[in-house]
């Protein structure tokens, strides 16, 4: 396989899931950065547990996982019903705080970051067949999660609750256990990409991990449409692949191009170019199709 | 004894800066209505601006001084169409929508700092302008150029936003808006116009924090607004959205309490401590300590 279809394949399916983590949190109106902290927090764990313990990938892709997961738990206990803003800045510090203890620990590679990590198959070849599996069933898997969330009481509350808190609580919604429960998930999807991310470039360096991912996976939320799934999923290849596209001297700026995207789209089309009802819409016409 | 008086200055000065710009991000939350999430990147590009402008004026002060208080007011007044679009589009006051249009103009900003100017190197401002001798010093303790003027202008800045708000009729228009918008209107108040003032003002106030920023920190570098945003986005919370004595007290005591911890550990913990100390209390009380005021 090319490397570069490789990389466009390994690292959309990457910004797939990670906008899908910060797209779930906010169907409570949370913008919950700290996924990007879990990311960053899991995938150096992971990558100190194969260089240093010498354990198999599997396990420390499980850890990955189970680190995010606590993360996000422990936090959500206290964040779970906060306002947008306070779970922001949340995200924020965590994101500061983690760089700075990855920073000062020498046995993760302190700002030098971690390099040659293992194979994790035989072959370059069958490492990257392995990766892009994994990231395959990951994107099948919680995207029918998602799916199922999204046509459930559960999701439905979650709509009640981005439109109106108050309403929602009135109609019986547990804001708290659901606001947590969508935080704990997204920081467990976070905590796996974390480890694959790293894999893929088989390092670990703190300039993985900036604000720059941040600014990334918000513009893919909401230009490809903040409130149905699929809106990431057509935004995440169009963006990254116009960055691939992009002559080099020009490709440097796409951070800047990303925010004009961001802002335009957000003045022009407010929901995003797939909105519920295009979603909706589209759903019907195959059900229907299926049906006759 | 004596590193913690040289560090309460130094604090004082810092956190004389954060007053001022969470004055600032707080004018706009109370009477623009939005979380102006990258007011500090504006900051930051106009002491860009000015670094710029002394380059070509042969370090000219006051073309610099007007070039970066110009140039934070034209940006702030420049962004507030699309911010105005975004909470139309919404048919109401929005203010999460707000803040990530608002983000994006910072990220927007932080790159074409990054590419722009000098290579995307951090700039340093020419030490005749900074200031190179302390114009006090005993033992330890010893008081910078910049020290002074940060707290100079912060008091008489924050003094200056306290009396306008308390004390003039347009105060009492930007009162009467963060108090009740549908009811200032009612009353006469142009909602479109004051809240252009408030841009306005809040520009000049980020145009003069960026003159005091780079006398007292005698650089800037692309990311410096990004960490600025994020203490000033976690002073605000813990004050209280919309509260300006409590951003008062808590933009203090984040200033102080950097400066100590600087003094007394390693440098390269000393943003990660401030950042844990923030992060506690905002678990702590997610709706800030002295209430919202929104």
């Amino acid at each position: 396989m090319p490397l570069l279809l490789y990389y466009f394949l390994s690292i959309t399916a990457i910004n797939i899931l990670m906008s899908w983590a910060l797209y779930l949190p906010y169907r409570v109106a949370h913008l919950h950065f700290l996924t990007v902290a879990n990311m960053a927090i899991s995938g150096y764990l992971s990558g100190w547990l194969v260089q240093s313990l010498r354990l198999p990938f599997g396990v420390a892709l499980l850890a990955g996982f189970a680190a995010g997961t606590l993360v996000g738990y422990a936090v959500s206990l206290f964040i779970g019903e906060a306002p947008t803003f306070t779970v922001v800045i949340v995200g924020f510090t965590f994101i500061y705080i983690s760089r700075t203890v990855i920073e000062n620990t020498p046995a993760v590679g302190g700002t030098l970051g971690m390099f040659g990590l293992p194979l994790v198959w035989s072959t370059p070849e069958g490492h990257r067949w392995t990766i892009l599996i994994i990231l395959g069933v990951m994107l099948l898997l919680i995207g029918f999660l998602i799916h199922r969330f999204e046509h459930s009481r559960l999701g439905r509350a979650a709509s009640a609750v981005f439109v109106d808190k108050d309403l929602a609580t009135s109609f019986g919604v547990d804001i708290k256990k659901l606001g947590m429960l969508l935080q704990t998930f997204a920081s467990a999807v976070a905590g796996g990409c974390g480890v694959l991310y790293g894999f893929i470039y088989r390092s670990f360096h703190l300039d993985f991990f900036t604000f720059h991912l941040v600014g990334l996976f918000m513009t893919i939320i909401f230009v490809g449409g903040y409130a149905t799934m699929w809106g990431t999923v057509v935004a995440a290849p169009v963006l990254y692949g116009l960055s691939l596209l992009l002559p080099p001297a020009v490709a440097s700026w796409r951070i800047v191009i990303y925010g004009a995207i961001l802002v335009g789209v957000l003045v022009l089309k407010p929901e995003g170019f797939i909105t519920r009802r295009l979603a909706v819409n589209v759903e019907r016409l195959l059900s229907s199709k299926r049906k006759s | 004894m004596q590193v913690f008086l040289a560090q309460l200055i130094n604090g004082l000065s810092l956190g004389s800066i954060y007053v001022l710009l969470v004055t600032g991000f707080n004018l706009l939350l109370l009477v623009a209505m939005i979380i102006h999430f990258s007011y500090p990147q504006v900051v930051v590009f106009s002491m860009y601006i000015a670094w710029v402008v002394l380059r070509y004026t042969g370090n000219s002060i006051p073309l610099a001084v007007l070039a970066s208080v110009g140039s934070s007011i034209l940006i702030n007044l420049a962004s507030a169409p699309i911010f105005q679009k975004i909470m139309k589009n919404r048919e109401e006051v929005d203010i999460n929508s707000t803040m990530v249009v608002s983000l994006g103009i910072g990220m927007i900003i932080t790159d074409v700092l990054s590419h722009g100017f000098n290579n995307g190197l951090p700039i340093a401002f020419p030490q005749e302008v900074v200031g190179e001798a302390a114009l006090f010093r005993v033992g330890l303790i010893s008081l910078q150029y910049g020290q002074v003027a940060s707290l100079a202008v912060g008091a008489l800045a924050v003094s200056g936003v306290f009396l306008l708000l308390y004390k003039t009729r347009s105060g009492r228009a930007f009162r009467a808006i963060a108090e009740d918008p549908s009811g200032a209107r009612l009353v006469g108040i142009p909602l479109l116009s004051t809240g252009l003032q408030s841009y306005a003002l809040s520009g000049l106030l980020g145009g003069l924090i960026a003159v005091l920023l780079a006398l007292m920190l005698g650089y800037a570098s692309p990311g410096l607004g990004e960490q600025v945003a994020h203490k000033v986005l976690a002073v605000s919370i813990i004050a209280g959205l919309g509260n300006l004595p409590g951003g008062l007290v808590v933009g203090l005591a984040l200033g102080i309490l950097e400066a100590l911890v600087q003094g007394y550990i390693s440098g390269s913990w000393s943003n990660g401590i401030a950042f844990v100390v923030l992060l506690l209390v905002v678990l702590i009380r997610p709706r800030g300590l002295f209430g919202i005021k929104l």
